[in-house]
């Protein structure tokens, strides 16, 4: 379901946090849905289970999924998360274009950026 | 829960482990890592009853693990270098357990050893190294034990089987009440089933600490600042392991927070900077360093 990237640094739960954040908000794994067991998860990518009890108990806290004692966890289905997620990506856009104009971009060269990158699409 | 109070054992005139106190908790997987002859393999000796400590004390569950042998029913331990009765078979290794540990599992022990591709009815002598650590390792998953000392955990294993071993934990973690104390060199495997740690150096205990604390505690930043003055500035304020520079580039291990340090350092109106979390391997490179084990030492 998901693979981790062992050159990266970071602590293995934030790994996983991130890479299933990915996977709620592109709707791969959709509202109400269950999500892979931390059984099956922690043998699968053979990780420590409590590692992948902590990346779920974080999914939790922020809103992407929701558990029913004795059934799993299950993906939530309001848009909180993404409507959270949308601003706090919007704020770190806004900072890279000070910074890009600071050190002297044109605002025509940013525009014709953002355009290029949308036309190329998303993942 | 493991209870390690004052621990020392000298062989002759050489002591191997001088003083350790630590904890180990129901349910913790712990790593334990250490410097070539920093007394991993005594710990682990003692922690499994084969030593008795000179003084000091290992309880297991608040009693004494030495010569205590319904303790010793609850332990499992696959010592460095494994000893197998001359001419046994698996099959009979896995007989001799099965007297030893009432709750071994049999059945399991084939399974695994089939899916493993290990013939049961063949000689052990006549494994390869890695095929023997592989028959270790069932034996010590399949005994059923509350807990399981593994020294070299990895040692001889190729990556597919590091992985299966790995899996095989986390499953057992899961299914039953088990707390397994492994000792390896291989940070990398070390870092994805343990979620504490145990670093020892010269006899001694350098930490114990949960592996995702420890990331978040220790940082390797780089970074360029234009003016000299504020660089020392900055080096003042931050809890510096270690410093390198090379040209303009400054590079330094540091210890503190994620947004701690970079508050400093955007403080300090840098050209560049990058922020890493560091590998548990190179955790280990500086801490040991920061006591005095520092491979400049070993190279010309």
């Amino acid at each position: 379901m998901i693979v981790l990237n062992y050159q990266d640094r970071r602590p293995i739960y934030e790994q996983v946090v991130e890479k299933f954040q990915i996977l709620i908000i592109k709707g791969v794994l959709k509202p109400d849905e269950q999500m892979p067991s931390v059984r099956k998860l922690a043998i699968e990518l053979s990780l420590n289970p409590n590692t992948i009890q902590r990346a779920f108990s974080v999914l939790e806290a922020q809103g992407y999924i929701y558990s029913i004692k004795g059934r799993g966890n299950f993906v939530s289905p309001q848009n909180d998360f993404l409507l959270e997620r949308k601003k706090e990506v919007y704020k770190r856009f806004e900072e890279v274009v000070v910074q890009a104009l600071n050190i002297g971009f044109d605002k025509t060269v940013l525009v014709e950026c953002v355009n290029n990158t949308a036309e190329r699409g998303v993942l | 829960m493991i209870v390690v109070n004052e621990i020392r054992k000298k062989f002759h005139d050489i002591e191997a482990v001088s003083n350790i106190s630590t904890e180990i908790h129901e349910g913790q997987v712990f790593g334990l890592v250490g410097t070539n002859g920093a007394g991993k393999s005594t710990f682990l000796r003692i922690l499994a009853g084969v030593l008795k400590p000179d003084s000091g004390t290992v309880t297991i569950d608040d009693e004494v693990v030495f010569e205590n042998e319904a303790v010793k029913r609850s332990i499992f331990f696959i010592a460095d270098e494994q000893y197998y009765f001359p001419n046994v078979t698996a099959k009979g290794m896995c007989d001799y357990y099965a007297l030893m540990y009432p709750e071994f599992d049999r059945d399991k022990f084939i399974k695994l050893a089939k899916t493993f591709g290990l013939n049961g009815e063949h000689k052990i002598n006549t494994f390869s190294k890695g095929m023997k650590r592989q028959v270790s390792m069932l034996l010590g998953i399949c005994a059923n034990t509350k807990y399981l000392f593994c020294d070299e955990t990895f040692d001889g294993l190729d990556p597919v089987m590091r992985q299966a071993v790995k899996s095989m934990l986390a499953e057992e973690i899961i299914n039953r009440e088990f707390t397994p104390v492994i000792a390896s060199h291989n940070m990398r495997e070390l870092e994805d089933i343990c979620d504490h740690v145990g670093l020892l150096h010269k006899g001694g205990i350098l930490f114990t600490r949960e592996l995702d604390d420890m990331k978040q505690h220790i940082h390797k930043i780089q970074c360029v600042i234009k003016e000299q003055e504020v660089e020392l500035e900055l080096l003042r304020e931050l809890k510096v392991l270690k410093s390198v520079r090379l040209g303009s580039l400054l590079t330094i291990t540091v210890r503190g927070s994620r947004e701690e340090i970079r508050r400093k350092i955007e403080a300090k109106n840098p050209l560049f900077y990058e922020l890493l979390p560091l590998t548990l391997e190179e955790i280990f490179i500086s801490e040991t360093e920061g006591v005095g084990y520092d491979i400049k030492r070993f190279v010309f």
